[in-house]
């Protein structure tokens, strides 16, 4: 057989293998939207509780988004594949989501969510371990940025003003989510581009 | 000089290829997250995964979800070996063209 195959198909052959596993072990990067859902999110969370109703603005505004991540998120990927990476990957987020709802919730409720540098630090140390063990797995260096940044607004938010610790958040949402976001949509879009079909 | 090695014919086909790849890195996928992936026809496909079913690099498992009818397809054992040794025989015919 080789005697009719070039070595540039043989190549060929190669990155095709690479492609495709790679296709297969995809997860993160169909996410991307998750992340600017959850900025935005959080957005409106600090607005609503910005103008009052503090106990209420997070855990309903939390409960919304993650009924819209699993509406969306079970039309989106119905007939996907488990791995074990993504299983790995998954559990950490749906851990985070359980952790952040029902501690927020409680807070919230019990009226002890006064602290804003404590929030503020808790919230961006979360999302930091969230976003830096997904980055460990996949090898990932843009998302391990993010969590770089997220555990950066956790320690600056305790020094800073009750305005400083609002903007370094503002400013750690809007990268690690919003742009991060928009990033992760655009590279999986160019990627499903430059891959194109495989014929037999 | 050592004798260069033979590709798998079943193996070596492009779609094959890719399927045998793409199920490699699962732990099941479905025939439409195939067709998707490869966007192969169905035609095409069909015939694809036939071919390695046949030669056993896959296993087929038809089942109703929700009274849908789901087939879903994994590599095994024989087929994951073949892909290994697909792997291995390509890189040893491309020697040290593999960097180039």
């Amino acid at each position: 057989m080789q005697d009719h195959t070039t070595e540039q198909e043989l190549k060929d052959r190669l990155t095709l293998i690479e492609t495709m596993i790679a296709e297969g072990r995809r997860n993160t990067e169909s996410w991307g939207w998750t992340f600017v859902l959850w900025g935005v999110a959080y957005y409106l969370a600090f607005g609503w509780s910005a103008w009052g109703h503090g106990a209420w603005a997070w855990p309903v505004t939390i409960l919304i988004a993650v009924i819209v991540t699993i509406v969306v998120a079970s039309l989106k990927t119905g007939n996907h594949p488990e791995t074990t990476w993504g299983r790995a990957i998954g559990s950490i987020w749906i851990a985070l989501g359980i952790s952040m709802f029902l501690l927020f919730l409680t807070l919230g409720l019990s009226g002890r969510l006064t602290d804003q540098h404590l929030f503020v630090a808790v919230i961006s140390a979360i999302l930091g371990m969230a976003n830096g063990a997904s980055a460990l797995i996949l090898r990932w260096k843009v998302q391990f940025a993010c969590a770089v940044v997220w555990w950066v607004a956790a320690v600056t938010t305790c020094f800073g003003t009750d305005a400083q610790s609002m903007i370094v958040f503002l400013i750690a949402i809007f990268l690690c989510q919003i742009v991060f976001g928009i990033y992760g949509v655009i590279a999986e879009a160019q990627e499903r581009k430059r891959r194109g079909p495989v014929h037999a | 000089m050592p004798d260069l090695p033979e590709l798998n014919p079943v193996v070596h086909g492009r779609l094959r290829l890719a399927l045998l790849s793409l199920l490699s890195a699962v732990e099941a996928a479905e025939f439409t997250w195939l067709r998707a992936k490869t966007e192969a026809t169905d035609g095409n496909l069909g015939a694809q995964l036939l071919k390695l079913e046949e030669a056993g690099y896959v296993g087929v498992e038809k089942k109703f979800v929700l009274r849908k009818p789901q087939t879903l397809y994994r590599i095994t054992e024989p087929g994951r070996q073949a892909l290994t040794e697909y792997v291995h025989a390509l890189k040893q015919l491309l020697g040290p063209a593999i960097d180039a």
